[in-house]
């Protein structure tokens, strides 16, 4: 079969020149003891065999923190200053599929009722080349979430290993399709194998399978059902699974100020944390951890689906194998779809009755 | 380009009772000393806390100054001798960071002494002004290539471990038999104790509440967490009595809660389990081959093994501690902001640490905003210094928040600096005994403090 392919020895040569050409490269390198994405100084340092990435791709267009305005007391009036957001054209490099899932959910997100400037800036000087995945990881489970190792989507290019020799180069975007054409010399015609047998390959190494993309329907009871709390009694609360999470975006505006003037800024923020819900009067809806990560769960696998049409979460496993405490979300959305799913859909009402903390 | 006018922002944190009136002495007779300093009047030098430093500091000054009555003279009879173990001990973690020492001065100023005021403040001034303005904000790193500080890795080889099949599946019926007749006679509602993992090399807290559960509950070298983090949890103590799992290390955080009136000793079931070592990533973990309690320092019931007796190394991150310490300030604080500035404030090393259980944390404080929110430098120095310090005298060392942090801040080298210069000054380690009281709590008349002029 003819298809469009890279040879595998030319492709350190095409970043290199990548490189020189006024675009900023961003992608995998080795920093300690963790792969990451960062802009690249030699095309050479760039990991091709890794896992997958520490962090997920979301930073490179939602930043940690972000200065969204600065303002500077000028006698009795306020200075305002947009933050410069210095951007040039770039192209993120060795991006795994479900990253680049990731991205596209989070494009729905930001381009839902409210165009997000900030976003939609990054995002429209950004070109994703893909990598497709043929060593998934343990904590993988992306074809559960209705993803493939190999999936182009959210790619503008997507590379697949094909044998030793070449990569696959498909270009499901206008973006993709200037980079090929911009490089046309490298990218030539070949025999290539067939990308199915790759991508059962890479499928038949993933251990964890249950069918996880239909997501949660909206069942009556399931709100107050105590496995919620069964479920998150091992939750000590931190935030890893919300920011190392290539989907989750909450996050939370805050001035930093000094007597002089100071910045707004963007954080991200953690639905597990107690303060994201609490209230300024001191009532917190989601007093306990139970119902902090009922809303985790909810948030990936019912209210967002109901609202986009697909589940928030891309079975990258970054979630899994950083919790402090093994809480798998896997298991969790199994565990919450069975039940769901076996409830009689009728207003019948558990409920909760929470005993007050044992004495001390 | 330094500015030639640059002057040194000097503030001055005083007690109301002594440096303030010395200071007020100075001026009612008209004495002539260094005007760079502004001073900020508390009712005693132990109303002041060390956030009240870092803020000075964040927003800019160029050296802070802190002074009170002499020991034996305090209004409140020991504010400030309280105050200079908690300034010794903070001090030394500015120091131990990389903050220049002579940016962060003390001293002890009577209502009577206006020439000693004048004397302090000149001498503050001019060592600030020799140095310079702060080269480099709080919580910036220098430009350029961030310095990388490498030591050998000193951790133990997976050869030494030595806590064999057998020795564990012992453990494991042991912890099994204990957990059942626990729950059988209701003594307790609910075994925390650990469970199989979905990922291999890896263990996860399991919450037992029926007998016939118990099979659940799981013993190998991978029980690395600290469950007594859950003792103060809501969630877990809403199911009755608690009985917890408790390796040694596990149990000196709940000597440091019963210390510290946060679980109450009659609600709580220890199974204390004799453990060899742990593995972390298929070595020994750093605490387990310096470790000295094998055998739980407090148990009621305990899954009783044969384990050896265990001679406790070195701690190689002691040897670290060294290597850092005789670098230059300026080396220090470039490795640490390198740290920090991976810092991602995800709390995880708050979550999982037993000794964080504070309602509301300092970081949770909006009125005033004590830390900054943001991840950045300034937030990010702040917050770990402030993690750090209120664990002082506290921390006993079990390495949850190092382990768990996604981006591997040595959190528990600062740990155990704090932890060698409690135990070398006041003789404390903490996790020992209930009955003793928190070094940063109490003081002694005789406690040194040479700094403090």
């Amino acid at each position: 079969m003819k298809c469009r392919i890279l040879r595998r020895d030319k492709l350190t040569d095409w970043l290199a020149e990548l490189l020189g050409t006024g675009r900023q490269l961003i992608a995998p390198q080795r920093e300690g003891e963790e792969v990451v994405f960062k802009p690249v100084r030699a095309a050479d340092e760039i990991l091709l065999d890794y896992g997958n990435t520490r962090w997920p791709l979301k930073e490179w267009f939602f930043p940690r923190s972000e200065p969204i305005l600065r303002y500077r007391y000028r006698g009795s009036s306020v200075e305002l200053e947009q933050p410069h957001l210095g951007l040039e054209p770039r192209v993120i490099f060795g991006v795994r599929p479900c990253d680049a899932t990731g991205v596209m959910i989070l494009d729905q997100v930001f381009h839902s009722d409210y165009e997000d400037e900030f976003y939609t800036r990054r995002r429209a000087m950004t070109t994703i080349v893909g990598l497709a995945c043929t060593e998934p990881a343990e904590a993988c489970f992306c074809t559960a979430v209705g993803l493939s190792p190999t999936s182009s989507e959210g790619c503008d290019m997507l590379l697949t290993p094909m044998g030793d020799e070449s990569y696959l180069v498909e270009t499901p975007t206008d973006k993709g399709k200037q980079l090929l054409w911009e490089y046309a010399h490298y990218f030539g015609a070949g025999e290539c194998g067939s990308k199915e047998m790759v991508t059962e390959a890479a499928e038949a190494k993933l251990s964890r399978r249950a069918w996880l993309a239909q997501g949660i329907e909206a069942v009556d009871g399931l709100f107050e059902h105590p496995i919620w709390t069964e479920l998150a009694r091992k939750c000590v609360g931190c935030g890893i699974c919300a920011y190392v999470c290539p989907t989750c975006h909450c996050f939370d505006i805050l001035d930093e100020a000094d007597a002089w003037g100071g910045v707004r800024c963007r954080n991200w923020d953690s639905c597990a944390f107690s303060l994201f819900t609490l209230h300024a009067s001191g009532h917190n809806p989601r007093p306990e951890q139970d119902a902090r990560y009922r809303q985790r769960v909810m948030h990936k696998f019912s209210y967002f689906p109901q609202r986009f049409g697909r589940v928030m979460c891309v079975g990258c496993g970054r979630c899994v194998a950083a919790c402090p405490v093994n809480l798998d979300i896997y298991e969790t959305a199994q565990a919450v779809l069975s039940r769901a799913a076996t409830m009689p859909n009728a207003h019948e009402n558990p409920g909760r009755k929470r005993q007050p903390p044992h004495s001390v | 380009m330094p500015d030639e006018n640059w002057q040194p922002r000097i503030v001055a944190f005083v007690c109301q009772w002594c440096t303030y009136a010395g200071a007020d002495l100075a001026g009612t007779n008209r004495m002539k000393y260094e005007p760079h300093v502004r001073i900020v009047k508390l009712p005693c030098s132990g109303r002041i806390d060390p956030l009240f430093l870092v803020k000075a500091f964040e927003q800019g000054a160029d050296g802070v100054l802190v002074s009170g009555c002499h020991p034996g003279d305090c209004h409140y009879v020991s504010g400030n001798m309280l105050a200079r173990r908690r300034f010794t001990v903070f001090r030394e973690l500015l120091n131990f960071l990389g903050l220049e020492p002579e940016r962060l001065q003390f001293s002890w100023v009577s209502a009577a002494e206006a020439v000693k005021w004048t004397e302090v403040v000149d001498a503050v001034t001019e060592e600030i002004r020799r140095l310079g303005p702060r080269k480099l904000s709080w919580g910036q790193g220098p430009p350029g290539e961030s310095f990388k500080f490498q030591v050998s890795s000193s951790k133990v080889e997976p050869e030494t471990w030595n806590l064999k099949p057998e020795i564990q599946k012992a453990a494991e019926e042991g912890i099994r038999r204990i957990a059942r007749q626990l729950l059988q006679t209701g003594e307790v509602g609910v075994v925390v104790g650990y469970g199989k993992g979905t990922l291999n090399g890896v263990t996860t807290p399991v919450f037992i509440t029926e007998p016939d559960e118990v099979e659940q509950l799981v013993w190998n070298e991978h029980c690395l967490n600290n469950l007594s983090v859950y003792l103060t949890r809501n969630l877990v103590r809403e199911l009755g009595r608690v009985g917890v799992v408790a390796k040694g290390c596990d149990a000196k955080a709940l000597v440091v809660l019963l210390q510290e009136n946060q679980i109450c000793r009659h609600d709580l079931s220890i199974i204390g389990v004799p453990c060899a070592g742990m593995l972390e990533n298929g070595r020994l973990a750093a605490k387990c081959a310096t470790c000295d309690v094998h055998r739980p320092p407090l148990y009621d019931h305990l899954a009783e093994v044969e384990i050896g007796s265990e001679e406790a190394e070195a701690d190689p991150r002691d040897a670290e501690i060294a290597a850092l310490e005789a670098l230059t300030p300026a080396e220090r604080w470039a490795y640490w902001q390198e740290q920090f500035s991976r810092c991602i404030r995800c709390y995880a090393c708050r979550a999982v640490c037993p000794l964080c259980y504070c309602d509301t944390c300092i970081v949770e404080k909006t009125q005033p905003q004590w830390i900054p929110p943001a991840f950045d430098g300034k937030g990010n120095l702040s917050w770990n210094i402030f993690r750090a310090f209120h664990l002082a005298g506290r921390c006993v060392g079990c390495d949850e928040c190092a382990r768990v942090c996604p981006t591997h801040i040595r959190l528990d080298l600062i740990n155990r600096k704090l932890a060698l210069l409690i135990r070398e000054e006041y003789g404390y380690r903490a996790g020992y005994e209930t009955g003793a009281a928190p070094p940063l709590t109490t003081f002694r008349p005789e406690d040194r403090a040479e700094f403090i002029r």
